[in-house]
């Protein structure tokens, strides 16, 4: 059976002892794992079509369903309004139904009728809407998920990059520490905003060319702690000693110097993740972010502030932000006191 | 290094520092940058051949004035107070002309240098101004004027006919780093001469009809004893503020914080037939707010007096705040009658797939500008027609905008060879040689406040089977893109003025395409206005036809040809017009009777002008008791009935 090492079994049980943290990791990653599937209960596509006996799932169909298919007339050909197309089986009686979604709009659709309303059971618009009538809680909710996903792979990114950089540097050490010392200090003056207003200027904006420009310059962090920490690690007496035994360079920090960095790197996760959703929101609230039709935290912040007097935009998204950073950092916390090596280190 | 030596060293240093600071407090310093950049005399104007102004001043003129229309000021007006204004950012300059000079602070600038004849906001004739009298010539393209002989400068100095010769030369002039204007006072500005003191005749470079030769020719004066010209000339002013022939000058300055505009003492107009009652507010303060949510809330605690509420979220929303609701900040809904700006969809038909006629046919049945204006727009806005509207008889009412219609919309497409419809729902075209072509446009525009309105169109289009995709830039940046034609659709709104639409510099192929002789091909020309890339022979030749002809009716005629053939092209999407000004104030602000006029720009403009040209601005005036008492009761927390004023007189 796949053992534990017993450091990393103490270090996840005095994890779990810190309540404030463990907690928040939990509903964190419950909030994660329910966001994948958003599309199940915020949407403005049906869970399921009966039609005249057969069973369709537009959510999952991999294609839009035109309003043609389910009788709407032949002209229809773009997705049907399946909210409309609710109403119209129900009036009609003829033992055809559409399930929908617990909150039936989607994000990035506009609801005329309801134009900067507040949050009502009636219209299920349960947060209200903002702007062209766009639903606040599908924007949150698919917001989050934009948000999680972009400080996820930004941190996979950028870990990689500053990790093999920096140990390379801190166990090469010399020419190309240095080199690569000089690289860095130089690549940290660019001034990171212009870029970004630059490449929001000539390129259409995406998620992709935003993270790509973020990787970019992101990768430098990591690079100067993991070279200190390599630095550290190499001279200890295992490495020598692995080296004696004829170990090659990436065995020496494959296997010896990267586990034993390890506190230095998941330490630092949680915070990377905080920066990288505060990065993406204010980018978004300043103009530069995502696509301007695309729900995004930032964008609702922004909209939100501009409209004080419809205060459930501005609230939702604030107290949104607050507890999803203030968890992040709860867990921050909580891993850094985990593995503290202070008190789960041995030393000779 | 022993300590003599050191203490030696020290106090050459400190001798040497003296001596820098003292040198550079002399006035030795100033008359090295002087002599730098040396006084230049400019030239005298120089005329070409065929043009020039009669040496002998023409004794047949007929003399022309204008006393019997309308007044159209309160007579109730009282004089004095500040009128508190505000401005996003702080002019980058004070002049009107030269670098940085096009800012949002030459909206106030600009009109209170006064021209010669400005027209009637209501007749919409031509009214005297800093001219008492004009006559035509017998050429058909110049004007004499008179100029009032009690018109003075806000420094005390008379304005005399050299102020109106030393205008071209001074725009002609390289020292001003103004290629535009340099090219405007040279092409089109052909000869300006002084007969006497008091009477100067300009030129024209093309006979037209009376009104617009006025509005051609009647160039301001320029401050002949004011300016130095150097080669330093925009640096040497860029904080000077010249002297002004208008009701205010510029008084106090706090560099980033605000600029106040004084009235001019005894100012020589005060008692002009249509510029009596107006103008009252003794002081104008405009301050830098940097963000509008501030400058807003800044309005709702009366640190500012008035705020322009066209906007349909400012009128529906904003204003359900607690200063409304408790009735003390008016509102006004006020219909005008000025020209409408051309705010639409530009196709840019250098884009492949838009060079289909049938393609932008189906584009504008496929935008729901109906559903736009009944629900974003809150049913504020009415649909435009056509892309030029309110030149009065120039004006094609036979136009009848494309509306939304998906069954027209899928016919053009599917002409156009847009019959597949893919899994996206987005249609696409296989062409000849097996490449794709999908029904996906970006459309490029730069305001963030217009996302809610593109999102709607986006939304409605895919009903059609077309994407649109949105690029919002800062504004700057979007036009910018827009004018170098990089932009597949433009959502952008052209100001208009003038007294009749214009055709040259939006549809003209000169400015569509231009020859580059190293590729020996045709390729798109940058930095004009035909966005839509329009390069149509025969409405070239009409468009000529249109510019040179000095016959009121044919070009009328022309004008409506032009129009319809604009329709028919179909590059433009015209969507909304506003035709009525709305704005909130604080009850101190008081207004005539009337509100306005039917060209009010905006009902506390403090400024001249509206739409360049009428006359119709500073009818308001500041009621300092009611101040005192509204913000007494608000203190008290009292309420009082909201006043919404809603006037069609002029819809």
């Amino acid at each position: 059976m796949f053992k534990l090492d017993p450091q990393t079994i103490k270090q996840w049980k005095r994890f779990r002892s810190i309540k404030r943290g463990y907690w928040s990791a939990l509903i964190l990653v419950t909030l994660i794992v329910l966001s994948c599937f958003a599309e199940l209960y915020v949407n403005n596509r049906a869970l399921i079509v009966s039609y005249e006996g057969k069973w369709y799932f537009p959510t999952y169909a991999g294609k839009i369903l035109p309003g043609s298919m389910f009788g709407l007339g032949d002209d229809y050909i773009s997705e049907t309004n399946y909210r409309d197309l609710k109403q119209k089986f129900k009036e009609e009686d003829k033992g055809n139904w559409v399930i929908m979604p617990l909150v039936p709009f989607g994000p990035e659709e506009t609801d005329g009728d309801h134009i900067f309303e507040s949050p009502s059971l009636e219209t299920k618009h349960f947060l209200g809407t903002y702007d062209a009538g766009r639903d606040v809680l599908a924007a949150l909710v698919y917001g989050f998920r934009t948000a999680m996903a972009f400080a996820l792979i930004l941190l996979v990114c950028t870990y990689i990059a500053g990790i093999c950089i920096g140990c390379l540097m801190g166990y090469w050490g010399g020419a190309f520490d240095l080199l690569f010392q000089r690289l860095i200090e130089i690549w940290n003056t660019v001034p990171f905003l212009y870029v970004i207003m630059i490449v929001a200027s000539v390129l259409s904006r995406s998620f992709w060319t935003l993270l790509g420009v973020m990787v970019f310059f992101g990768w430098t962090t990591m690079t100067w702690n993991m070279r200190t920490s390599t630095y550290k690690e190499k001279a200890r007496e295992y490495v020598s000693a692995a080296s004696a035994l004829g170990a090659s360079n990436t065995r020496i920090i494959g296997s010896h110097i990267l586990p034993n960095t390890i506190s230095v790197i998941v330490t630092f996760i949680p915070f990377s993740i905080a920066g990288g959703i505060a990065a993406l929101t204010a980018l978004d609230y300043l103009g530069f972010g995502l696509p301007p039709d695309q729900a995004s935290w930032g964008n609702l912040l922004k909209i939100g502030t501009a409209n004080l007097q419809s205060g459930w935009i501005v609230t939702s998204v604030t107290v949104s932000l607050i507890v999803v950073l203030l968890m992040v950092t709860y867990v921050g916390e909580a891993i850094r006191e985990a593995f503290d090596p202070k008190k789960f280190s041995y030393y000779e | 290094m022993n300590f003599n030596t050191f203490y030696r060293a020290c106090g050459l240093f400190a001798l040497s520092v003296l001596a820098l600071a003292l040198t550079s407090c002399s006035p030795e310093g100033e008359s090295d940058v002087l002599s730098e950049f040396p006084t230049i005399t400019l030239p005298p104007i120089e005329v070409a051949e065929g043009d020039g102004l009669p040496v002998e001043f023409p004794e047949d003129l007929e003399w022309i004035t204008n006393n019997d229309d309308p007044e159209f000021a309160s007579p109730d007006a009282i004089r004095g107070g500040t009128f508190r204004t505000w401005i996003l950012s702080f002019p980058l300059t004070l002049r009107t002309v030269g670098p940085d000079s096009n800012g949002s602070f030459a909206g106030f600038l600009r009109p209170i240098q006064f021209s010669p004849v400005t027209f009637h906001p209501m007749t919409r004739k031509p009214i005297p101004l800093m001219a008492t009298h004009w006559a035509f010539g017998a050429d058909g393209r110049s004007i004499y004027f008179r100029i009032h002989p009690d018109a003075k400068w806000s420094d005390g100095e008379p304005v005399t006919a050299d102020d109106f010769v030393f205008t071209v030369q001074f725009m002609r002039s390289e020292q001003i780093v103004a290629p535009w204007y340099n090219n405007y006072y040279t092409e089109r500005i052909r000869d300006v001469k002084k007969y006497d003191d008091h009477t100067y005749g300009v030129q024209g470079s093309h006979s037209k009809p009376g009104d617009e030769l006025i509005l051609d020719l009647g160039i301001g004066p320029t401050p002949d004893h004011f300016f130095r010209m150097s080669d330093n000339w925009p640096v040497e002013y860029n904080w000077k503020p010249a002297p002004t022939t208008g009701p205010y000058h510029v008084g106090e300055v706090e560099k980033g914080k605000y600029i106040e505009l004084h009235r001019t003492e005894d100012w020589w107009a005060d008692d002009l037939r249509y510029i009596r009652n107006r103008f009252n507010p003794d002081v104008i303060h405009i301050k830098v707010i940097r963000d509008e949510t501030s400058a807003w809330q800044h309005f709702l605690s009366a640190e500012i007096d008035t705020y322009g509420l066209t906007r349909p979220n400012f009128w529906h929303d904003k204003t359900n705040a607690e200063a409304f609701r408790k009735g003390y900040i008016n509102r006004y809904w006020f219909y005008t009658k000025l020209p409408v700006p051309s705010a639409g969809l530009y196709l840019n038909t250098a884009d492949g797939r838009l060079a289909d006629k049938n393609v932008r046919i189906g584009l504008a049945h496929a935008m729901n500008i109906e559903l736009l204006m009944s629900t974003v727009l809150k049913g504020d806005y009415d649909r435009l027609p056509t892309f030029q509207l309110g030149f009065a008889h120039y004006d094609n009412t036979s136009i009848y905008p494309r509306n939304f219609d998906l069954a027209k919309a899928n016919a053009h497409f599917e002409e156009a060879g847009f019959t597949e419809v893919g899994t996206d729902g987005i249609r696409v075209r296989t062409n000849e040689d097996g490449s794709k072509d999908r029904l996906s446009f970006e459309v490029t525009y730069g305001r963030d406040d217009h996302t809610p309105r593109l999102v709607v169109l986006k939304q409605e289009a895919k009903k059609a089977g077309v994407e649109l995709r949105l690029d919002l830039q800062d504004s700057a940046a979007s036009f910018k893109k827009m004018l170098e034609k990089k932009h597949q659709i433009a959502w952008l709104t052209w100001s208009t003025s003038g007294l009749s639409p214009r055709y040259w510099e939006h549809f003209h192929s000169v400015n569509a395409y231009e020859y580059d002789p190293e590729i020996d091909e045709m390729i798109v020309k940058t930095q004009t206005n035909n966005v839509t890339s329009t390069a149509i022979p025969e409405m070239d030749e009409l468009i000529m036809k249109y510019r040179n002809s000095s016959n009121l009716e044919e070009r009328i005629s022309l004008a409506h040809t032009l129009e319809q053939m604009v329709h028919d092209h179909a590059a433009v999407i015209p969507t909304y017009q506003v035709p009525y000004t709305r704005d909130a104030a604080w009850p101190w602000i008081e207004l005539p009777e009337w509100l306005g006029v039917e060209t009010t720009g905006s009902l506390f403009n403090s400024q001249a002008n509206a739409a360049g040209m009428f006359s119709s601005g500073g009818l308001f005036w500041i009621n300092e008791e009611k101040k005192e008492e509204i913000l007494a009761a608000r203190d008290r927390g009292e309420t009082f009935d909201p006043v919404i004023i809603k006037d069609e007189t002029y819809r």
